[in-house]
């Protein structure tokens, strides 16, 4: 169990120096730097694009600077924002917190009412409560978020005048400041969750309640609603616990698209607008922070599968 | 007689309640983070936030709403004879807003800061023609040019150089004081900053008690603000945009005419462009006014070739119709009986430039000039392309009408884009400069400007025109260039 846990650590390290070194040679690739973004027309002019470049320290090698901000990153220090002449992790922390608002809100409404749906659509197979509500999770899943997002904006915001269309708070505010205007963001990302998670419980359920074992507990008598909560649904929500922590980790990484339309200050949209200001060290601060959350989740989601499913435990101790 | 009396009281009464309302309601704008967490108040600096800098501190010199020249700080201005030497009057009893009176330390304190060249302020140049700046008296100071400038005021009125108290210069990105008819209450760049009336201005309290600014960057994302009436104004909204505005009762919308255009350099010292015949046949082809309605979709003035803005003072009356006829027979008589070949360098970093080099492209063929678009990346463009390909697309935000024809077509202008040299247009330029009558000036700036339309090698089919939209709420709003706003007499319902 032990070696199995520290292969699994190693493996998500590798994976998060990998994804590093992709993303810096990604942006390396753009055509352009910090520097032409900055000047803009007046990069026209060689000395002053030479002159911005010296200052930014971008005349460096690349491998070079990667190993410097690699090392750093380390120690924790993600270095300075070219642009902003700010600390990378200082500007970073307050957005981090923000997307985790944003998750935490979602994840509160989404998960409890994924899983009542998926129960419920499951034990309801192919009558009314499931037809109504696979065919709304299927809308849901398939609209995409800017398209959902901004229809709730003209409805709610601007026909209905009852929520703010957008997010006027900046990052560092507190979290009561975020009220009312973090709601229809909320709503749209809990929409999209709980469809995934909804259909995904209740095929589970289904699979479950044609098992074997519910079978024979039918047979023998047991009456049905404890056996579905004793015997059919602790099986059945298990596979759910993966979907779940996925959509943890994908809301953790900031949810670009919602970010971007809901103006809301969060990773993600600081992910784009450092992209676009060609603000490397930033764009490296944040993918090394999206992929550590990925692996992450994913290594705790395994983990507890496997403490719910003693199949896999000795599946490992087996070997 | 009683009767009569009361009523008058009661009218007398109601008037002055008019007159004296004390400021109330909130007006709310966005402003585009440009610069995200390096915003600041400075007025010179890059970061400078113009939605506030604009609100809380004055300029000597403002335009009216019809864009001349009027007093602010500066109550009133004269010249030396040759106009190498400003001196301006000062406005007295003026208070900062932290209750340090304005004086003539403090503009000879914020003008050095605009020359300083450590301070690398992008405003430098609007007022590099000034050598010293002396206090005459507490209340006068002497601008000593270095070269003559007849139009000093005018370069005064730029929207940066606004009036610190002196020796701020270290926190004012942080404090923000000024004399502006509204006061900082909270700076918060990429948040909600406010402001509150400053009930000292010196053109008496202002009409709405707080405004909040806010950092929105995405246009998208503003227009929804003000849809949802969580802002009452904005100046980006796009000619897609206009529909949702235009036909509701909530929103007022008006088009305001601006210095900025979008056009082609044909450079003059690269074949077959070094021939005046083919830089007067390559813009004659061009029909401008379907060009605004195809590209702009009706949102541009149209413009032959000059720089300066529709409603400036000194903007040349000039007619240029598209003439295929006169375009085949200039290319001809050039030598090119047979047309000639093209290639437009484009790049999707302004977003109209592959649409107005597509219409031009169907425009001129017709006088045999064979375009062929070249669009690059939008990230080489400025590099590779700009000043360095033979014909390539350009963009110019609004100037002065001096500046504009400085920066852009001096011989020696270090941005002149189409490699333009003309003794008698460089000659013609001094003569203005030096000139102090308003009328023989314009005329030597409209002499220019024809000038120009006859010789230049930049197409200058238009001027963008801006599309303002306001809440309804708002009221006394001046639908003007942003400039001119008397931000001071707006109030809210």
């Amino acid at each position: 169990m032990l070696t199995m846990i520290l292969r699994r650590i190693f493996l998500g390290l590798a994976t998060i120096s990998i994804v590093s070194l992709i993303i810096f040679a990604g942006v390396e690739i753009l055509p352009g730097d910090a520097c032409t973004q900055y000047l803009e027309q007046d990069q026209a002019d060689v000395e002053l694009l030479e002159k911005c470049r010296d200052d930014l320290n971008l005349n460096r090698p690349a491998h070079q600077r990667y190993t410097e901000w690699a090392l750093g990153a380390l120690t924790g220090d993600l270095g300075m924002s070219v642009n902003g002449e700010a600390k990378i992790s200082d500007l970073v922390g307050a957005r981090f917190a923000n997307s985790l608002l944003l998750a935490f809100f979602a994840l509160l409404v989404g998960v409890p009412l994924a899983m009542l749906l998926g129960v419920i659509t499951g034990l309801w197979r192919d009558r009314k409560p499931d037809i109504i509500f696979s065919t709304i999770a299927i809308f849901a899943m398939t609209i995409p978020e800017f398209v959902s997002a901004t229809l709730l904006i003209l409805v709610f915001s601007v026909w209905l005048g009852w929520l703010p269309g957008i997010v006027l708070t900046s990052a560092g505010s507190p979290i009561s400041e975020f009220f009312p205007e973090i709601l229809l963001p909320v709503i749209v990302l809990s929409l999209v969750m709980t469809a995934h998670v909804m259909r995904m419980v209740r095929s589970s359920v289904i699979e479950v309640m044609a098992s074997d074992y519910v079978q024979m507990a039918t047979l023998k008598g047991v009456p049905y609603w404890q056996m579905v909560f004793r015997h059919a649904l602790p099986n059945a929500l298990l596979p759910a616990i993966n979907v779940v922590a996925l959509t943890i980790a994908w809301l953790l990484g900031g949810v670009v698209v919602i970010e971007v339309v809901f103006n809301y200050p969060g990773l993600g949209r600081m992910m784009i607008d450092a992209i676009s200001d060609r603000d490397l060290p930033v764009v490296q601060a944040i993918a090394l922070i999206v992929a550590s959350i990925y692996v992450c989740i994913n290594l705790t989601a395994d983990l507890m599968t496997m403490i719910a499913n003693p199949k896999l435990r000795t599946m490992y101790l087996r070997k | 007689m009683k009767k009569l009396l009361a009523a008058t009281g009661v009218m007398l009464a109601m008037t002055v309640t008019s007159v004296m309302a004390a400021p109330s309601g909130t007006f709310r704008q966005a402003h585009e983070l440009g610069f995200g967490s390096s915003s600041s108040l400075d007025p010179i600096s890059k970061g400078r936030v113009f939605q506030i800098t604009e609100k809380i501190m004055s300029r000597l010199v403002r335009p009216d709403t019809t864009g001349k020249p009027s007093a602010d700080l500066a109550v009133s201005w004269s010249a030396n004879s040759d106009a190498t030497e400003w001196t301006f009057k000062l406005r007295e009893g003026v208070k900062f807003h932290d209750g340090s009176s304005f004086g003539s330390e403090d503009v000879l304190y914020s003008i050095n800061r605009v020359l300083d060249p450590e301070i690398k302020s992008p405003a430098r140049s609007a007022l590099k023609m000034i050598d010293t700046v002396e206090a005459v008296d507490g209340s006068t100071v002497k601008f000593t040019l270095s070269t003559p400038f007849a139009d000093m005021p005018l370069q005064l009125m730029d929207y940066r150089i606004r009036m610190i108290p002196e020796g701020s210069g270290d926190t004012i990105a942080t404090t923000g004081i000024g004399t502006g008819p509204f006061k900082l209450v909270k700076f918060d760049a990429e948040g909600v900053t406010k402001l509150v009336a400053n009930m000292d201005y010196y053109e008496g309290a202002p009409g709405v008690a707080e405004m909040e600014i806010i950092g929105i960057g995405d246009g998208q994302a503003r227009v929804q603000a003000l849809l949802g009436g969580q802002i009452d104004f904005e100046n980006t909204v796009t000619n897609l945009q206009r529909p949702m505005f235009e036909n509701s009762p909530k929103f007022t919308m008006t088009a305001v005419p601006t210095g900025n255009w979008r056009g082609l350099v044909f450079r003059t010292d690269q074949e077959p462009f070094t021939d005046v015949r083919v830089r007067q046949a390559v813009r004659m082809a061009a029909d401008r006014n379907e060009l605004v309605q195809l590209v702009m979709g009706g949102g541009g003035v149209v413009a032959c070739d000059t720089p300066v803005k529709p409603d400036d003072q000194y903007r040349a009356a000039i007619e240029c119709p598209q003439d295929i006829e006169g375009a085949k027979k200039l290319l001809a008589d050039a030598g090119y009986p047979n047309g000639i070949d093209v290639e437009v360098y484009v790049a999707t970093l302004e977003p109209t430039w592959p649409k107005l080099a597509e219409a031009y492209q169907q425009q001129a063929a017709k006088a045999g000039i064979r375009v062929t678009i070249k669009q690059v990346p939008s990230d080489g463009f400025w590099k590779e392309a700009w000043m360095k390909k033979t014909v390539a697309a350009t963009r110019w935000n609004e100037r002065p009408a001096d500046q504009a024809l400085h920066e852009i077509y001096l011989s020696t202008a270090k941005w002149n884009e189409s490699f333009y040299k003309d003794e008698g247009f460089d000659a013609l330029l001094g003569k203005a400069r030096r000139e102090l009558d308003f009328d023989k000036r314009k005329a030597l700036y409209v002499q220019a400007q024809e000038h120009l339309h006859q010789t230049a090698g930049t197409l200058i089919p238009y001027h963008v025109t801006k599309l303002y939209a306001l809440n309804s709420r708002v009221k006394n709003f001046d639908m003007v260039v942003n400039e001119a706003i008397r931000w001071h007499k707006i109030t809210v319902e």
